[in-house]
Order: C-alpha cells, then structure tokens, then sequence
C-alpha cells in the first residue's frame, strides 16, 4: 500500500499529496473486518439485519442486541467497532430527541441521516479524534398519517382541512434507508449492505430489482429475504458460528405501525428456516449439476 | 521504543483498521489477578483472586459493591476500576432518586461503556486500562456483564478475566449447561472451582487471597424480593472455601484457619 | 403591587396588570382572525396601532409572512411579535434550505410556540398561525398569551375579538367557498372594528391555497367593500 512509510497517514485530518485521508481509509478497513450488516427498502416497510458473531460461548444467547432504536419511527444497525457504533447511535438519539423538542414532532429520516452524516464527518477534520471505525446503516419511517404538533389542542374542521391535494406528486410520507460511511459519506439506498460479508450481501440484494417500481416484493418478503442475504454473506466465514438478528417498520396499517420493531420471534425462526434450506438446496444444486457434468462426460 | 507508528495514540487507526493502544491496554487486564463471574437463574456470583505486595501487606481489592443491586469485579488498573466504580456508585443513586427503582444494569454498564469508549477516540486521553464483570439484579433477573477497555459490553452467562483466565474460561464453557438451574450453593462451587483452574501450580485459595460476592433474586410471602449484594472476604469465605474447595486444601486450611483462630 | 411588564396575575392572584405596556410602548388593540375554507385558509386583520389613546399607524400590515404559505396574525406588543415574527421566519427559511423540502404550518406553529412559551414572562403577544401546504391543506394555530397552541378550524383573537365570539359562532360553516369565506371574515372584523375601540382603518386578508397567497384590502371609506385584490 503507498500509504505506508509516506507519514501522511498517521494522522487524521491530514491530506496526502494526491488528496486523500488515510486514517479514513483505515477506519474503513475496520468496517470491512466486522460482522455483515443489510437494510431493504420495500414500498411496505424497511428491513434491518445483521449477523451477529458469536466469539466466545460464554456469551449469553439472545442477549447484546445490535440493532437500535433510534426514535419510534427510526433504528440503525452498525458494521465495525462496537462501542464507535453506540457512540453514534447515541448521538442519532440526541440528534432525534432535538428534533423534536425544536419541531414537536418526529424526525424525518432524511433529516436523521442528514445529521448523522455531518456528525461523523466532523470525526474526520481534526487531528484530536479519530474516525468512527464503523459504518452505520438507517432505516425508518416518515408516517403517511397527518401529524399535529406535539402538545396542540384542538382539532381542525370536522370536514377536514380545505385544499388538500390528493395527486401523486405529493409525498405522503414513506420508507428511508441510508448508510453512512466513515467518511460522512451518505446515500439513500434501496438495498444496502456493509460489513465482511457485503459484497456476497449486495450480490443478493441487486438480484431483489429492488429499484423498480414494480418490485412486488411484500415485507414479510423482505423479511425472508434479509435471512437468506444474512446466511449467504456468512458462507465465506462458516466456521464461525453467528446468531440472527432482525428488526423491522412498516406502513401504520403493516405490522408495526410505523414503528421500529425486533421481527417477532416465529417469523424470525421461520425466516432463519427457510434460510438454511435454501443455502443446503444450493448445495443440493450443485452437487447434481456435478452429477450431471459427470455423465455428460 | 515504539513497535510500530500506529501505537502511540489512542486516535491512530493502523492500516489493518486496528487501534493498537486499546489493544494494549486490554493487555493491562490480563496482567491482573483473575475474575470470574457466574450466573443463574436466581443469582449471580462474582469472585477473585487477590493478589498482596509482598508478605506482610495488605491484599487488593477484587470486588466492589456499587448498591444493593449491582456490583463490580475488576482486573487490571485498580485505580482506574476506582474511577468507574464510584461513576457507577453516583449514577446509581441519581437514577434511584429520578426514577425511584433500582438502575437496570444493562443502562449502567452501557454508561460506563460510552465513557470508555469516548476514551479511544479523543487525542489526549487513554482508555481505560481494566476489565470488569458486573453483576446485578434487576426486574429482568441477575445479569453479568464483561466491560473491556473498548468500551465494548457483553452480557455473558458466565466470564473470567485477568491472568491465566483461560483456564477457568474452559472450566466454564465445560459446565455452561449446569449454571441456569444451580442453587445458590452449587453456583458458588462453580464460580470457586473456575477460579482455582486459573491458579498458578503452587497456589492455593485461602481465606487471604479469596474473596466472593453474591447477589439473587429471594423469595419472600410469594413474592420476589432483592438479595442484597453480599461480599464473602477474610474469615467470612472461610466456610465457602472449605465446603467448596476442600480436597485440596484441607489440610491448609486446617492449619491456617488455628492460626488465624490465635 | 403588580410585576412588571407581564400581564400576569399580580401578587394579590386576583388583580391581573392591563397596563402592562411601557408607557409609548406600541400596542396592537387589534382584531384578527383566520379561517379554514374549502381550498385553504384566510387571514383578516384590522390595521390600528395605538400609543395609548393615539392611533400610531392607522394602516398597518399585521398580516406577516413568514413562509411562501405560511403566515401570521399578530396582536399584542408590535414590537414583540415583529420580534417573534422575523425569528421564526429566519428559522423556517432556514428549514427551508437545510432540508430540501418547505417547512409545515405545523413547523411553524411548533417554532411560534416554542419561542411564546419559554419567553412567557418577557412577551405579550398573541399570534395566529395559518398556512397552506399541498399535503396537509389549510391549518389555523393560535397561541394565545401564555404560549399554549391550540388547532382550530378558526381562530379569533386581539381585544377586538371578545366582541365577535357570538357573531362568529352563529355563522360559521365549515367547507366554506373562498367568496363565502372573505364575506365571513370581512364581516366579523367588520363588527369588531364597529365595536372595539382599539381597532379600526383598514380591513387586510391574505387567502393562502395551492394558487399561493393573495392579499385582499378592503377600505373604510367604501364601506369595506372594495377595492378587494388586483
């Protein structure tokens, strides 16, 4: 790597001469060591999982939850270094509770992202902190329903309120989902992963056709989807033995309501099920495609 | 001096993406005499090995009572332990007085998980350099938790840490199954037996060097009631020690405990 | 002895300070009020100011814009709602900009309200918020002195408000077309301005829908009936 021995990437907030920040770069690589994290974005709902390492059997099953509430509406899950993610997660619920004190109501996720991003940019213009050594994945849901201001009283006409616009064109609340990187770097996405295993995850998420409108794929669905991804990015590291770990939010008339929630645990064991039979029907597969090459021959 | 150039601050990623000055300081931990902590479903039990200067002076402090409901064992820097504990002492007492219910102990270990973890990232600052096992009772059930100088908390169902914990580590990965369902005393035998398996060959558990503490959910008229956190230490182990750890030690103990008696 | 300034109970509980002005404070006796129709909402306001007894301005704009569809009506201390007024809308401009998208009457009223409430004892102001946006239609806010918000589908206010609670309750509709809507504000502040002292000149609307905002002027002298809006 050029850069090592260069002195320019002992530092943080200090450019190399062809303008680049390497102890971002590194925190990156410490993302890259940590356990696979995925979002899906459905029109129904936003899915988070993650898989979660099991280093040692002492640990307590079922217990150390990675995937947090951020607000009702909101939860993020992180890849990387622990504690660098509670350090944000911490700070997403400031951030979020803020927000609602100034504005009476509940963070859009944009705006959530927004804040986070900028954040954890900040970690990278000082050479006093060091970036955050994880890369955060965010999923919510800006409600659909007509919010009042936190605290109001009183209601507007019975017949309700003059002039709305009932058209396409205006957003009427929604699914988001963002990852943001060590950098600060964020972006929307419809499926998104990080972590050792993502580029098997993405792999999986690009064949969902997430992006098009016409996806039909429903979020019990995704649900489904997001063990199989889960158990796919965690083929090249089999060895370790991992737990599940999924939460979700849907539409106010879905499941949760428009709130972050840990998937229930029958859908997760029948997710976790159908999961680990797709992967021994792969190898089921391939193994009669060899038998067939073979006679073939 | 140094091993390399990516070791001298805790604000300084090494091009694997590795911050070596907390790996180093979770060496720190390793350097301290072992802790091992066990729990059940009713209790959970905290115990340590304690080390003295040399012969004549006084032996460590392994195990610290934070309140009625929660309390801490260490491993490395003690001073360092001391900060944390009475962090915990104070945040504990602010929680009992906002709330009015004992603090749940995955809030207070997630504290003191921020505060070390805000440790690594700022320039300036070290992590900590000491492990701890924290024990509680909360509406939950007794919980254990590991604290390492990360600021990375685990709830564990059973953990040692410090010198030589390797070896109660396998003695408690062996008997994992059994803890859930052990009675106050079987627990205590455990937690005393993992804890001998991490002694150095010509070593021995005495009333000196032993110390042990319990906390569990109790009964009384049918309801669930708090046993407070009680700590075994001096001539009150003696009776844990010799009921649990015997066969070894009989004949010490024996000679010892008539010394102590004069 | 009554505190200064407040307009708050004094220190017997009973005795409330109507004077609370500084002496040649500006105050705005006023009568405004807004109203939901059927495509949005409509502001009205009179356009007295007084120093005491004297009329300081007998053609103010107390209709402020603090947003493209989000305005407000002021009554109180001039300078202290001016005040309010231009905060909020530096910060809705602000929102505006930060997140790609206007703020909602809802923002608005949360910001109004906040800056009312934690500064109770330093304002006398008494503001309605009423504004448009495609998705949540027309909403009417008001945040009386003590800075509690209140939703309504009108909302009247100023000392000459007290004198329009019946005329306005016998002829409120709801679903209201624009024309009925103007006639029903124009009448009430009509009736105000005939029975408050402290309110008169002109008769200022703004009608805030999908068009965007429209000012109306409606002049004493042709008995309130023109000229309308250009």
């Amino acid at each position: 790597m050029t850069s090592i021995g260069t002195g320019y990437d002992l530092s943080n907030s200090v450019f190399s001469p062809d303008g680049r920040n390497f102890q971002v770069e590194y925190a990156v690589k410490a993302v890259e060591n940590g356990g696979t994290s995925i979002g899906i974005r459905t029109k129904h709902g936003v899915v988070l999982a993650c898989e979660k390492i099991i280093s040692s059997k002492l640990l307590k099953p079922g217990a150390n939850l990675r995937i947090s509430t951020v607000d009702r509406h909101a939860g993020v899950v992180t890849s990387g270094l622990l504690p660098d993610g509670r350090h944000l997660i911490s700070r997403a619920r400031d951030e979020a509770s803020s927000w609602r004190q100034t504005y009476k109501g509940p963070i859009p996720v944009h705006a959530l992202a927004s804040r986070m991003g900028g954040y954890v940019q900040a970690y990278t213009l000082y050479s006093s902190v060091r970036p955050f050594g994880v890369t955060a994945i965010l999923g919510g849901w800006d409600s659909e329903a007509e919010l009042g201001v936190d605290g109001q009283v009183g209601f507007g006409p019975s017949v309700g309120a003059g002039g709305k616009l009932e058209d396409e064109v205006v957003k009427r609340g929604g699914p988001g989902l963002y990852m943001i990187e060590p950098s600060g770097l964020y972006w929307g996405y419809y499926g998104a992963a990080t972590g050792k295993g993502r580029q098997a995850a993405k792999a999986e998420l690009e064949k969902l056709d997430l992006a098009s409108p016409t996806c039909s794929l429903s979020l019990k669905d995704a649900v489904m989807e997001a063990a199989r991804i889960i158990y796919v990015a965690h083929e090249d590291s089999k060895d370790k033995e991992f737990e599940l770990e999924m939460t979700w939010i849907s539409t106010l008339d879905g499941p949760t309501k428009g709130q972050h929630q840990q998937v229930p645990q029958e859908l997760l064991e029948e997710a976790e099920k159908a999961a680990k039979k797709s992967l021994e029907g792969d190898d089921d597969e391939e193994e009669e495609e060899e038998e067939g090459d073979a006679m073939q021959e | 001096m140094f091993r390399n150039n990516y070791d001298n601050d805790s604000v300084t990623f090494s091009p694997q993406g590795r911050i070596f000055q907390v790996e180093y300081a979770q060496e720190a931990v390793k350097q301290g005499s072992v802790v091992v902590g066990v729990v059940s479903k009713k209790h959970v039990v905290l115990t340590a090995v304690k080390r003295n200067a040399e012969e004549l002076s006084s032996y460590q402090k392994k195990i610290v009572g934070v309140d009625d409901h929660l309390g801490v064992a260490l491993a490395g820097l003690a001073s360092d332990a001391r900060v944390l504990s009475n962090f915990m002492k104070q945040q504990s007492l602010s929680s009992k007085m906002t709330y009015g219910r004992p603090i749940p102990v995955e809030r207070i270990v997630n504290m003191i998980g921020d505060r070390a973890q805000s440790n690594t990232q700022h320039y300036g600052k070290r992590p900590y350099g000491v492990g701890l096992l924290v024990a509680g009772v909360d509406d939950l059930g007794p919980h254990l938790f590991e604290f390492s100088p990360s600021g990375l908390t685990q709830e564990m169902l059973a953990c040692a840490i410090g010198a030589r914990s390797q070896m109660a580590r396998t003695y408690l990965e062996r008997h994992l199954e059994e803890f859930a369902d052990s009675s106050r005393d079987e627990l205590i035998k455990h937690a005393l037996l993992a804890l001998k398996e991490s002694l150095a060959q010509d070593k021995e558990l005495t009333v000196d060097n032993t110390s042990l503490a319990i906390i569990g959910v109790g009964e009384k008229n049918g309801r669930k009631k708090l046993e407070n956190f009680k700590l075994y230490d001096g001539q009150d182990i003696a009776p844990l020690l010799e009921a649990n750890v015997e066969s070894t030690l009989a004949d010490d103990a024996d000679g010892e405990a008539m010394e102590t008696d004069l | 002895m009554i505190g200064p300034g407040t307009g708050m109970l004094g220190e017997d509980g009973i005795h409330i300070d109507m004077n609370h002005l500084k002496s040649g404070e500006v105050n705005l006796g006023t009568s405004i009020m807004a109203i939901n129709f059927k495509d949005g909402v409509i502001l009205g306001a009179d356009s007295r100011t007084t120093t005491g007894a004297y009329i300081a301005n007998r053609v103010t704009d107390k209709l402020t814009q603090v947003h493209d569809t989000i305005w407000c009506c002021r009554s109180g201390s001039a300078a202290d709602t001016q005040a309010v007024a231009d905060i909020v809308q530096y910060h809705l401009g602000m929102y505006g900009i930060m997140n790609n998208e206007p703020p909602t009457t809802q923002t608005a009223a949360a910001l109004f309200q906040e800056l009312c409430y934690d500064n109770k004892d330093q304002l006398s102001a008494g503001i309605i918020i009423a504004g448009y946006d495609k998705r949540n239609g027309g909403q009417v806010y008001s945040i009386p002195l003590g800075g509690s918000l209140h939703k309504g589908p009108y909302a009247i206010a100023g000392s000459g408000s007290t004198y329009i609670y019946g005329f306005c309750d016998a002829h409120w509709k709801e679903g209201m077309t624009e024309e009925e809507g103007v006639q029903f504000v124009k009448d009430a502040l009509r009736e105000a301005i005939k029975w408050d002292g402290s309110s008169g000149g002109v008769i200022r609307l703004v009608v805030l829908t999908a068009q965007g905002a429209q000012r109306h002027l409606y002049l004493p002298d042709q008995d309130y009936r023109g000229p309308g809006y250009k």
